[in-house]
């Protein structure tokens, strides 16, 4: 699973995620894209099994592009333990995701299954996306 | 390179978001037309008369007669900014161009024969390093597209600017020497043979402990 090799503070504010996505919004390296619709926090977990569903899918052809990156720590306060005592311990690492950020792209398969593939992904994540490709030349 | 295409627009008097909003709202992008030492003019066009071009690789190779109130302006679409999630085009830039003067302007590359490409019939991936290149030429000497055949290419191959040849007025106008337009990269299921279970394209983290 994605997570930063080291960082400068163990753990970071809750934050919240507004607006939309300013950066990482078109197309960079392949024909298709998986687009976020939605605000939400992506955990490595789910990165990591959508990007399983998709090269399986592709039966190993074509190349995958991860564009987010899990780099906020999230801690978790222990069960059944009272109020305060301080920060919970580091348990996971998300990626904030605004809308319009491309999450995946893919390139060297065909548009069917690079829809087909970016579905299966979609039942991974916790958010809408859509599928965007690359346009050809018009008229 | 086609003639140019004619565009009805419609001046507008105020600039700002709320403004731009408004031009959106009935239907319209808000759009610039500058260039050519004049002053700039602010214009809206017709969302439904670019819909269609806007999202076309080649949209900025295209050149277009605005007219604005009477007045004609022969310009170039320089650049289109979209809406992150609803992908329409939310502002078009235009520079205005006179036949006899020297642009910059980025040109898709299009690939073909990569049928006959025995790389790829033997399961390669077209890996496209650069989708476009920045060219100089003139005006009426755009190309659509520049084309790069991909026939006899094997698995490793590569693409590079030197093996490219571009029509009469038109050279390319990057700084990078040489670079790599395309490979023809090993297909995942050769290069994973030796990885057991590993899934193809592995995230960097996993790269990175390896």
């Amino acid at each position: 699973m994605l997570s930063p090799k080291r960082t400068k503070y163990r753990k970071a504010h809750k934050g919240r995620i507004h607006g939309l996505s300013t950066s990482g919004t078109t197309l960079n390296f392949g024909q298709f894209g998986l687009n976020a619709l939605q605000p939400e926090r992506i955990t490595a977990r789910q990165i990591e099994a959508a990007r399983r569903a998709i090269t399986r899918h592709m039966k190993r052809q074509g190349r995958l592009w991860i564009r987010i990156f899990p780099d906020v720590p999230v801690s978790v306060k222990a069960a059944e333990t009272r109020m305060g005592s301080g920060k919970g311990s580091p348990e996971f690492w998300v990626a904030r995701v605004h809308p319009g950020r491309i999450i995946f792209e893919i390139d060297g398969v065909s548009d069917t299954i690079a829809h087909e593939a970016f579905a299966l992904a979609a039942a991974k994540l916790p958010i809408n996306v859509k599928v965007v490709a690359r346009q050809g030349e018009g008229a | 390179m086609a003639n140019a295409i004619k565009l009805a627009a419609t001046a507008r008097d105020r600039a700002g978001k709320g403004v731009a909003r408004e031009t959106r709202r009935q239907g319209r992008i808000p759009c610039v037309i500058y260039g050519a030492g004049q002053a700039p003019v602010m214009i809206s066009v017709d969302a439904a008369a670019v819909a269609r071009d806007v999202h076309a690789s080649n949209f900025v190779t295209k050149t277009y007669d605005i007219d604005v109130g009477g007045v004609s302006h022969h310009v170039l679409p320089r650049d289109v900014q979209f809406h992150p999630v609803s992908d329409r085009a939310i502002h078009i830039d235009f520079l205005r161009i006179d036949a006899a003067s020297l642009i910059n302007v980025s040109v898709p590359f299009e690939f073909k024969n990569a049928e006959t490409s025995p790389g790829l019939k033997r399961g390669g991936a077209l890996n496209i390093v650069h989708h476009e290149i920045e060219v100089r030429c003139r005006p009426d000497q755009i190309p659509a597209h520049i084309t790069i055949d991909l026939a006899g290419l094997e698995i490793n191959a590569s693409v590079h600017l030197s093996g490219v040849s571009f029509p009469e007025g038109v050279v390319p106008h990057v700084s990078e020497k040489d670079f790599t337009i395309a490979t023809i990269a090993t297909p995942s299921a050769l290069r994973g043979k030796e990885d057991g279970e590993g899934d193809g394209a592995a995230s960097p983290a996993e790269a990175a402990k390896a």
